[in-house]
């Protein structure tokens, strides 16, 4: 589903983010990645997304081939990605349903088809009740719930989650867990990064750890670790 | 198609909610606008008008009545050589006491002692010149010494009399008011753009987070510049309906009061039969305005 063949990020001030990372990710996996802040966690979420692009080596999602990706293809690249950010990225002056809505909108999918797909996501999310609501007037996990409902209502097949506990209390951060672990339950890939060591210990998946731009480990039922070996 | 209506509806949204800003930007539009279309007005009626008046100049060359008919052909050939003679016309003293008489018949007394005086009216050549700013050639030519012999001595060439001076003044006036309509309209151009430069530039940077979001969950380039282009086009089309309106009030209800002075009638009536075309135009110049000033202002604030 993800391949990083020896990828290698240089930033244009010579840091070197990522240097010749190898990653391969399953279709229907989750698979947390930890490490310290500057590790290159978030470029490694930047290069999936095509916010960066990498300064050598291979990146293939889902058949694609990131080299041949032109300018034009960066919005349908997105598309068949869905991300939850720490800060959830709401548009502040939409309504929840508009919120979700709009990424079927970027899409061109037809009002009738949004109409019918809105609710039924927001259920899924535990947020019927709140599809006119607007994000100020939502807790951060209800935020997070309608940022992960965008994130699925095109159906994507890996779904990227950067650090979505990191501005929620224990209990919101939980509930958030516990509906990525639903969502990949049904066949979605799930990525997630995060720092909540009591999260990615409890959950016995997949925790590979990046330390400098390297793997340093990579483990089927892994605990929290920033350093390769220590645990 | 979905797209498209979906571009529309966001920008008339970030219209509305801009909405200080917008009224800003359409009223220097509105006032760009109507700028433009008076000043084409006014053109328009100030040429017909100088038409009007230069149609009626006759240089009026007054001929001694002694003159042979190959004299009066000869000077008549030296003048359509200067280049500047639209038509001429030979009045011979018989005509020119008819024209007298006619132009006099309400007063009998003027008539009578015209009688009284015989043959008193001298012949005259009335030319119409091609360009009334240039009379100087025609003058040149009725200077030339072997044609002063063949002028009356009591009747100088009426060009150096007031008339002169008076169309001089008008055509003078006339193009000032052109040059400074068309000035004035080239400077709320300037303006308006500017503005509407400014107005996108700051809707840029007020949505820039935004502008990430709809990057991250897939919009293409045009779908986020769309709506900036569509609020920047609003700005032009409101403004043109406004300036339409406006300066159709201005010359149906200007005309009347300033018509004995300025000829409106070929302006008038140019407006009625391409009324649809005049409206298509100010909507085109609006939203070309608006269009292309926050083409600009993305081209230099929107990274995408």
């Amino acid at each position: 589903m993800i391949l990083f063949d020896r990828v290698t990020k240089v930033y244009p001030n010579q840091m070197v983010a990522l240097s010749g990372l190898n990653l391969h990710i399953q279709p229907k996996e989750f698979v947390t990645i930890v490490g310290a802040s500057g590790a290159g966690k978030s470029t490694l979420i930047k290069l999936l997304t095509r916010e960066e692009v990498h300064s050598s080596g291979k990146i293939i999602v889902g058949g694609l081939d990131y080299d041949t990706i032109t300018d034009r293809d960066v919005p349908l690249v997105r598309r068949r990605i869905g991300v939850v950010f720490q800060d959830f990225k709401l548009l502040p002056g939409r309504r929840v349903g508009e919120n979700v809505a709009f990424a079927l909108e970027v899409s061109g999918a037809r009002t009738r088809e949004i109409k019918r797909a809105v609710p039924k996501m927001l259920k899924l999310v535990g947020l019927s009740s709140k599809e006119q609501a607007y994000p100020h007037e939502l807790s951060g996990g209800e935020r997070q719930r309608v940022a992960i409902a965008r994130a699925l209502i095109r159906q994507p097949k890996i779904l990227i989650a950067d650090e979505p506990t990191g501005n929620l209390d224990p209990k919101n951060a939980w509930e958030i867990i516990e509906l990525l672990l639903k969502i990949n339950r049904f066949g979605t890939t799930v990525l997630l990064t995060t720092h909540n060591k009591e999260i990615v210990n409890a959950l016995k998946r997949r925790v590979i750890t990046i330390n400098r731009g390297r793997i340093v480990k990579d483990e089927e039922q892994g605990r929290y670790s920033l350093e390769g070996g220590k645990q | 198609m979905i797209q498209f209506w979906r571009i529309l509806i966001a920008g008339a949204r970030n219209f509305m909610r801009n909405m200080w800003l917008s009224t800003a930007a359409t009223a220097v539009m509105t006032v760009t606008l109507t700028l433009i279309m008076m000043s084409f007005i006014s053109n328009m009626a100030v040429t017909a008008t100088i038409k009007g008046v230069t149609d009626k100049i006759d240089v009026s060359i007054f001929l001694k009545n002694t003159l042979t008919p190959d004299q009066i052909n000869g000077l008549k050939q030296n003048l359509i050589n200067s280049g500047n003679v639209a038509s001429l016309t030979y009045v011979s003293p018989q005509q020119a006491v008819l024209n007298y008489k006619d132009q006099n018949k309400n007063n009998p007394q003027l008539i009578a002692a015209l009688d009284q005086a015989g043959d008193a009216l001298p012949s005259s050549i009335q030319v119409k010149a091609k360009d009334p700013k240039h009379l100087d050639v025609i003058e040149a030519v009725v200077s030339q010494s072997k044609n002063q012999q063949l002028l009356d001595p009591t009747a100088p060439p009426s060009y150096t009399g007031s008339r002169k001076a008076t169309i001089d003044r008008i055509i003078r006036v006339a193009s000032f008011f052109k040059t400074l309509g068309l000035a004035a309209s080239a400077m709320f151009l300037v303006i308006s753009t500017l503005i509407i430069f400014n107005t996108i530039r700051m809707a840029i940077f007020t949505r820039r987070d935004e502008i990430e979001i709809m990057k991250l969950v897939g919009a293409t380039k045009w779908f986020i510049r769309g709506p900036f282009i569509f609020e920047a086009a609003l700005y032009g089309i409101i403004a043109a309906v406004i300036a339409t309106i406006l300066s159709f009030l201005l010359l149906f209800g200007g005309a009347t009061k300033v018509a004995s002075y300025i000829d409106f009638s070929t302006t008038l009536s140019f407006f009625q039969t391409y009324i649809f075309l005049i409206i298509a135009a100010e909507f085109v110049l609006g939203i070309t305005i608006g269009a292309v000033s926050s083409l600009l202002a993305m081209s230099r604030y929107l990274k995408l």
